[in-house]
């Protein structure tokens, strides 16, 4: 496919869409053309942090305003760069068009006023953010110790899978007053530039709109990145991604420069013995496996892959996740459309892997796989498929279990989110869970439904890390002078 | 030529007697004959036999095939001689391992008792000791090795048609018959193992060379085992998601620690020893020398460092493949190989370890298959057989239609450009060919994480050094 597709670099508030370099896009088939940015590293890092006074001198009502007001003009159906974006997310994305639709139409709801409030209150503290929060009297009296959250100068490699990534990385930018350059990815280099672009158009010159740029670069590029990750231009890296990617990026480390990683994660699920009480606990059961599997059309890491399920391994017990498998198929493919649809770039090595289980079946059960509509395979002994890091496009493997110590020592600290039902089962694993490297416990259903309180996210406090915590201790002048004299 | 066409429609292994050159000199329908009358042969009397044969048959609505396009949807997944569970491995379940390589071979294997057998290479060997099977292990990219369930005498017969593609190539009897002129075996690797191309080896060390004494191995005694091959896949893929410290290693392995460490040690002395009998042994002579390329250019590096070049006779073979996927060789690298060896007659083949009959590199840079392979080329995205003619590019597909004991039908990894199905080469031949430009199609663009058999050996070297490091 040619390169119609112009992503613009957007460099504090200016748009320069002078685009010279083609890239190849995911999935073989699309291009797109953007800026050469060798050309404008210098106007891209900010000369000295001292130049991020200008966003001290607004307040964080005003921010929480400024948001507002971007927000109302990002409705898809009328701004023209969403528009853009989302033409070529159908061709990059895994994300069907009806799941992106409802991605895109959700996006406006993300800055509006209560919302961006609640977030810099739960994920920092809107006093911290405001000035600087003087801490209880201390041990010594003499002393008194005030603390502010302050923005810090950040390069952030941002995910493509969902383009709300993008989307709270601008607001989360405004909120803790910092200044980002974000490097898009090549499976969404549009969406946050739409956003961004729909902020020059609307205040060119406001101080949020000239301390955020979007930019697309392919990654590696040492001549870029050698230039950006450099502690006396930037301070933090926060990297969401892919293990290589990450670990690429660690040559560049040294003091001054932080990296926060949001690493590639797998989810997972665990089912006690409830499930089967009765034919209606099972089907509610299914349905709710269902979203967890499905939602996204599997393509986030909170979604579950293999899912333990305390059957038993006895024949009867295989039936019952024999069961369990044929319901969850059929209600994967009774998802409602905005949430999942058949896959449309189905994985052919996955297919590959699916089609050879014709081989081995007395080990596994497939339920679907013929096409595209997903798949659920049961595995006929208490071990799960080999590939089960390649499940993906709404393919998920049952392991039947007789001891649910099977599914904890299964957890890692590659382990995001695990769905469990029931709810006493949480409350009895919840600790030993946490000990193994799970980073999120949600009832069964909620891996990829809820998260709708802003909270921390694969064990860290990204937005705490991503701000400078200073510090201001003030003592009695008589009480330190006496420390010199013996 | 009507003799080759109804010989190979009766009996395609009667290819192993042929004039190699008649093969691409088919007309089109002859060809096509060969390759209908082929299938439906294989189809008639490996479907009862192989119970994943039928149900694939009986699933896709297929009880007869009347076209080449109509057997497309019987070929077996690229994944299907590796679909065994690795917990077979992980638990020692080698009578699972048996009997699920049983369901893909007409031999009988009910009979082995595998009590007692812990690893991958000591259950190579007992199919070996007790049945027909010389099983062919493959590389792996994720520690999972395919097995392919080949015959004692199906690999005789697989060089025996390689010998003669190098006798006839350029015409019948236009190059040396190595099978009655013998040449010393020279070969950069492992004396024993159990992947094709050391399975080759060890014919071609009695075939072409007339018996091991007139033939050199860089490693004589040391044995590439799949067992180490499998976890240097499942270390590599681990590394890729950096969990390589969770690999849990099977104790059987463990065990042999000791043995992999002192190999290791020897392996400077082994090369030394390698160049040595090299240049003492066979100075001058016309040798046969089987490698892949990337193998090939670091010996020749080695060879050169220690001021050793020109070492064979002029008249000397060279036969190659693999292509250098994986590693990364200079633009000369050619030059530096044959500076070293002081021969360039070459022969270059497209192959797998899964096909009997592999395809030769012709002057235009075309790979031709043989009759006896029926290649198809599917869209990649709905996994149909694309047009038999014109130039197609899509996902590579083949039958193999010499084995007569299990289904050669297999989709293959690979992405490529197939012409030739109604124009010839400009090299003469008729016939589907390949051009140059072959990837796999799980490779990431712009990037390269695979093991393939050119970079395996390396691999294989890091798992030794990992198994030996560890201190589990």
């Amino acid at each position: 496919m040619s390169a119609n597709f112009t992503v613009p670099l957007l460099l504090r508030g200016q748009i320069i869409d002078e685009a010279t370099v083609e890239f190849g896009g995911r999935r073989g088939a699309v291009s797109f053309r953007a800026p050469d940015l060798s050309r404008h590293l210098n106007e891209l890092t900010l000369s000295t942090p001292s130049r991020m006074a200008d966003l001290y001198a607004i307040s964080l009502d005003e921010i929480f305003d400024f948001l507002a007001a971007l927000g109302k003009r990002l409705h898809p159906a009328d701004n023209p760069h969403l528009q853009q974006a989302f033409e070529l997310s159908r061709l990059t994305s895994g994300l069907s068009d009806s799941i992106l639709r409802h991605h895109y139409d959700a996006i406006p709801s993300f800055f509006e006023r209560d919302i961006v409030r609640d977030l810099a209150e739960r994920l920092i503290g809107i006093d911290y953010l405001e000035g600087w929060v003087e801490q209880p009297a201390t041990l010594l009296p003499e002393t008194r110790l005030s603390i502010r959250a302050v923005g810090a100068r950040a390069v952030h490699i941002i995910a493509g899978n969902v383009p709300v990534v993008g989307v709270t990385t601008v607001i989360r930018n405004a909120v803790t007053r910092s200044d980002a350059i974000i490097k898009t990815p090549s499976n969404d280099p549009l969406t946050t530039a739409a956003v961004v672009r729909t902020m020059i158009d609307m205040a060119p010159d406001h101080p949020i709109t000239r301390h955020v740029s979007v930019a697309y670069w392919k990654g590696g590029d040492q001549q870029i990145e050698a230039h950006l990750y450099d502690p006396g231009r930037i301070e933090k890296i926060i990297a969401w991604g892919g293990f290589a990617g990450i670990k690429h990026l660690t040559q560049y480390l040294q003091p001054g420069l932080d990296l926060i990683t949001l690493d590639p994660k797998h989810s997972a699920t665990i089912i006690g013995l409830e499930a089967f009480a009765d034919d209606a606990t099972l089907d509610s059961i299914a349905k709710r496996l269902a979203l967890d599997v499905g939602v996204l059309n599997q393509e986030g890491c909170v979604n579950a892959r293999v899912v333990y399920v305390q059957s038993g391994t006895d024949a009867a017990g295989l039936e019952r996740a024999n069961a369990l498998g044929k319901r969850l198929f059929a209600a994967l493919q009774s998802l409602p459309d905005h949430l999942s649809t058949p896959h449309k770039a189905f994985d052919p090595e996955l297919k590959a892997e699916l089609d050879a289980l014709a081989f081995v079946e007395d080990e596994f059960r497939l339920y679907g796989g013929r096409t595209n509509e997903g798949a659920v395979i049961v595995s006929q002994s208490d071990s799960s498929v080999d590939f089960a890091r390649m499940l993906a496009c709404r393919v998920a493997n049952i392991v039947p279990i007789d001891d649910i110590e099977t599914a904890v020592r299964s957890v890692n600290s590659y382990t995001q989110t695990i769905g469990i039902f029931p709810e006493s089962l949480k409350l009895a694993l919840r600790d030993r869970l946490a000990f193994q490297g799970a980073q999120r416990l949600v009832s069964l259903g909620g891996a990829a439904t809820l998260m709708r309180t802003p909270q921390p996210q694969d064990g860290i406090e990204p937005l705490r890390r991503s701000v400078k915590w200073i510090t201001d201790e003030t003592a009695d002048g008589d009480y330190l002078a006496s420390m010199a004299v013996s | 030529m009507s003799d080759l066409v109804e010989n190979l429609k009766r009996d395609p292994v009667s290819f192993v007697d042929a004039h190699y050159n008649e093969g691409f000199a088919l007309r089109r329908e002859e060809r096509d004959a060969i390759g209908l009358a082929g299938l439906q042969k294989r189809f008639a009397e490996l479907r009862p036999a192989l119970p994943a044969l039928a149900k694939l048959a009986a699933d896709q609505g297929i009880d007869a095939i009347r076209t080449i396009d109509d057997a497309a949807p019987l070929l077996f997944p690229h994944t299907a001689y590796k679909s065994y569970p690795l917990s077979f491995l992980e638990r020692g379940q080698f009578d699972k391992l048996t009997r699920w390589l049983g369901g893909l071979t007409t031999i009988d294997l009910k009979g082995i008792d595998t009590t007692g057998i812990q690893t991958i290479d000591e259950w190579i060997a007992l199919l070996e000791a007790r049945t027909d099977i010389n099983l062919i292990h493959t590389f792996g990219t994720t520690g999972k090795l395919s097995f392919l369930p080949r015959t004692k005498t199906q690999g005789w017969q697989t060089t025996t048609i390689n010998a003669h593609c190098i006798r006839d190539f350029a015409g019948y009897n236009s190059g040396p018959d190595v099978l009655t002129h013998h040449m010393p075996l020279i070969s950069p690797s492992y004396r024993h193992g159990a992947s094709a191309i050391i399975r080759g080896m060890n014919r071609m060390a009695v075939d072409y060379a007339g018996g091991y004494e007139n033939a050199l191995f860089l490693y004589p005694d040391a044995y590439f085992s799949a067992d180490v091959v499998s976890l240097a896949g499942r270390l590599r893929a681990a590394e890729a998601r950096g969990e390589a410290g969770q690999l849990t290693l099977p104790p059987a392995l463990l065990a042999r620690r000791d043995e992999f460490a002192a190999r290791e040690q020897g392996r400077a002395v082994d090369m030394d020893r390698f160049f040595a009998a090299a240049a003492e042994r066979f100075s001058g002579q016309d040798v046969f020398l089987f490698a892949v390329w990337p193998i090939l250019f670091e010996w020749a590096e080695e060879g050169l460092k220690r001021g050793l070049k020109g070492i064979f006779g002029p008249n000397s073979i060279l036969t190659t493949g693999g292509g250098s996927k994986g590693k990364v060789l200079p633009p000369n690298y050619k030059d530096v190989i044959f500076e070293f060896l002081g021969f360039d007659r070459h022969f270059e083949f497209f192959g797998m370890s899964e096909l009997m009959a592999n395809a030769p590199r012709c002057a235009e840079g075309h790979f031709h298959f043989p009759p006896v392979i029926v290649p198809y080329v599917l869209d990649p995205a709905t996994g149909q057989p694309l047009p038999r003619s014109g130039s197609q590019t899509g996902r590579l597909a083949l039958m193999d239609l010499m084995p007569a004991t299990y289904w050669g039908g297999l989709v293959s990894g690979d992405e490529v450009t197939m012409a030739g199905f109604d124009e010839p080469c400009a090299c003469g031949r008729t016939g589907p060919y390949l051009e140059a430009d072959i990837r796999r199609f799980s490779e990431a663009p712009g990037g390269d994480d695979k093991i393939n058999c050119a970079g395996a050996p390396e691999a294989h070297d890091r798992a030794i050094d990992f198994l030996v490091g560890s201190t589990q």
